[in-house]
């Protein structure tokens, strides 16, 4: 009766792939068919060639689009970092209690729809909103609206995403060995020397980890931006869902979305080579 | 709204998989409802203003009469308009185009050849419905000492300092940014592309936001986010209805003509052709711009307009001397190109 599991758990390198069929066969369905189909619509439409990619490789606008792009998503793993590796330090620091309760804090904000979160930070950042009055209250006259900037899509796209960079740093933090740093103190090392030869080389992986999975998100932002800041700073979902709306230009969107897609291919290969791309899964 | 079927985009198969099921329970069921599959129709909505005066003064009574049931999908979208005739599924039959995008619309063959229902109410296979404008929209609590008049004094912020906010939309930019500049309405067309860009160069820097929709325009101009802004004028009368410290002015308002048209190809087109017919003829008509206040297109409507609810319509004989007409016809360039240009006009 058991005749066919155990038959297959002896054939131990077949069982996995049993268990992996299912999600497989759902991949292949609904994401490689759908994204073959982008990657054949950007050398057809409106007509075969690479008319396309030649456009939005040398096209002012969008070289500008996706040079912003990158540079977006650099600032804002950037600023979560400078946020979240203080936090998960925190955490790892303090009782096992208040760590959970930090972490209960910061999940919390990943219960809560995107859209949502989006338009909250509109009304916290906009002329009628707390920050404002807050500055006038200390003393800005005529503060500076802050709503539809790169400051404002910014901020928000931080706090979206550094979840990510906090939990992937603490749960590094939390293996380290002890015994290393004593020894290192005992070593005299202490301090921001101590920081900076023993503890930051140690937590770098759990950086790394962070730093990868904000960028790589941060590259595919669409609605963030679209809403919370203006048009000199676009990112390239955005202009991707701009061309297809306003000009119906299926292949350049398509070009554009493939060319989004390689870049974010190389930046994990790159990672992959250096790290290990099953870092990333813990 | 349960009849919002706002991300349809991405289930694009219930409706095929109920329009499946319908003919398998037609194949398999009495005769009776043999006609089943052209009992619903999907209408793309604007949602806001434009939603509550259509529901109540042309799908409700529509359905009334035929039986035929109106479903909106939001928001209006002209890219799903076209990706419809390319995939075969359909999420709406029926849209509502302006005259920028019903020429493109014809010319690209995504919506379906019409017969007019009334005398000259065909342009470019879309029945004409209504008229909308554009108009010059600001706070009464900006501080300023003087009130403005026109699109110059839009680009003054000298005199009138505080943000400001356009439409994200070429066709409709360029010409108020001519009438700035001091061009006459009636020398308007062919647009002086170059000269409209040079003078919208003066006022990008306090341009706070480029609107894409509807509610949006109006939520900053209420929220305060901007202290001036062109708007659409349902959009706008939205904010002063809701309190808003707002005023407008019909000076210099520009006009624009929405279309009734039907998507190419699509498996409702008996009762997307009727209610099209249906939506443009008079009565029907005449309820849906009294209360939303747009301008009738089809003459026979305003013998039924109410007289309460003229001063608010950009057509009416108040209004319309002081009000442009868009004129697409003779636009002065090629619309796609020149928006291609706008936009990285904006990123620039």
């Amino acid at each position: 009766m058991a005749v066919t599991l155990s038959t297959l758990t002896e054939r131990r390198n077949l069982w996995p792939w049993l268990l992996l069929a299912p999600l497989a066969v759902y991949l292949a369905l609904f994401f490689l068919v759908p994204l073959a189909e982008v990657a054949i619509m950007s050398v057809t439409e409106p007509r075969p060639g690479l008319a396309n990619y030649e456009k939005v490789l040398t096209g002012s606008l969008y070289r500008k689009v996706f040079l912003n792009t990158f540079a977006t998503a650099a600032l804002v793993t950037v600023c979560c970092l400078l946020v979240g590796y203080p936090l998960a330090y925190l955490m790892n620091a303090t009782t096992q209690r208040r760590a959970m309760m930090i972490l209960l804090l910061i999940t919390m904000s990943f219960w809560t729809s995107f859209l949502v979160r989006t338009y909250a930070w509109m009304v916290l950042l906009g002329n009628n909103g707390p920050v404002i009055w807050l500055l006038e209250t200390i003393g800005f006259e005529d503060p500076p609206g802050i709503l539809f900037t790169r400051f404002s899509s910014t901020l928000a796209m931080v706090h979206i995403l550094a979840p990510y960079m906090i939990m992937n740093i603490y749960s590094v933090m939390q293996k380290i060995d002890r015994s290393l740093i004593r020894s290192a103190e005992s070593m005299g090392a202490y301090g921001l020397s101590l920081f900076r030869h023993v503890y930051l080389p140690l937590t770098a992986p759990g950086i790394a980890n962070g730093s990868v999975l904000v960028f790589v998100i941060c590259l595919g932002f669409y609605v963030t931006p679209v809403l919370l800041g203006s048009p000199r700073e676009q990112m390239a979902a955005g202009l991707i869902g701009h061309q297809i709306e306003e000009f119906l230009a299926f292949g350049l969107g398509s070009a554009m979305a493939i060319v989004l897609l390689v870049v974010t291919l190389i930046v994990l290969a790159i990672y992959s080579r250096r790290f290990g791309l099953d870092k990333l899964y813990g | 709204m349960l009849k919002d079927r706002r991300n349809a985009l991405w289930r694009p198969s219930r409706r095929l998989f109920l329009q499946g099921s319908a003919a398998a329970a037609t194949a398999l069921a009495a005769p009776q409802i043999a006609r089943a599959q052209n009992k619903e129709l999907y209408i793309n909505s604007w949602g806001g203003p434009w939603l509550e005066a259509a529901q109540a003064n042309l799908f409700d009574p529509f359905t009334a009469e035929t039986g035929i049931k109106i479903t909106t999908v939001s928001p209006v979208s002209f890219a799903k308009l076209a990706a419809q005739v390319r995939t075969g599924v359909y999420e709406f039959d029926v849209t509502t185009l302006g005259g920028g995008d019903i020429v493109r619309a014809n010319q690209a063959g995504i919506i379906e050849d019409l017969d007019s229902p009334y005398e000259g109410g065909l342009f470019e296979n879309g029945v004409a419905s209504h008229a909308f404008a554009t108009l010059m929209a600001w706070r009464t609590d900006a501080g300023w000492e003087e009130t403005p008049q026109s699109w110059a004094d839009f680009w003054d912020v000298e005199k009138f300092p505080g943000a400001r906010s356009l439409q994200r939309y070429a066709a409709r930019v360029l010409p108020i940014a001519l009438l700035a500049d001091g061009v006459a309405p009636e020398d308007l067309y062919p647009l002086d592309i170059e000269r409209a860009f040079a003078k919208l160069d003066e006022i990008k820097e306090h341009i706070r936001v480029w609107w894409t929709g509807g509610s949006q325009s109006t939520q900053i101009l209420r929220d305060g986010e901007v202290d001036m802004i062109g708007i659409w004028h349902g959009r706008y009368f939205e904010a002063e209805d809701a309190g808003a410290p707002v005023d407008f002015t019909w000076n210099q308002a520009e006009i624009d003509r929405a279309y009734w048209v039907v998507a190419k190809d699509t498996p409702n087109m008996e009762a997307a052709k009727m209610f099209v017919e249906f939506a443009t003829s008079p009565e029907p008509l005449a309820g849906f711009v009294s209360q939303a206040n747009y301008g009738a297109l089809n003459p026979a409507a305003n013998e039924f307009v109410a007289d309460a609810a003229k001063p608010r319509m950009p057509t009416s004989p108040d209004n319309y001397p002081q009000v442009f007409e868009q004129d697409m016809s003779n636009w002065g360039g090629d619309p796609e190109e020149v928006s291609m240009r706008f936009d990285e006009w904006l990123a620039s």
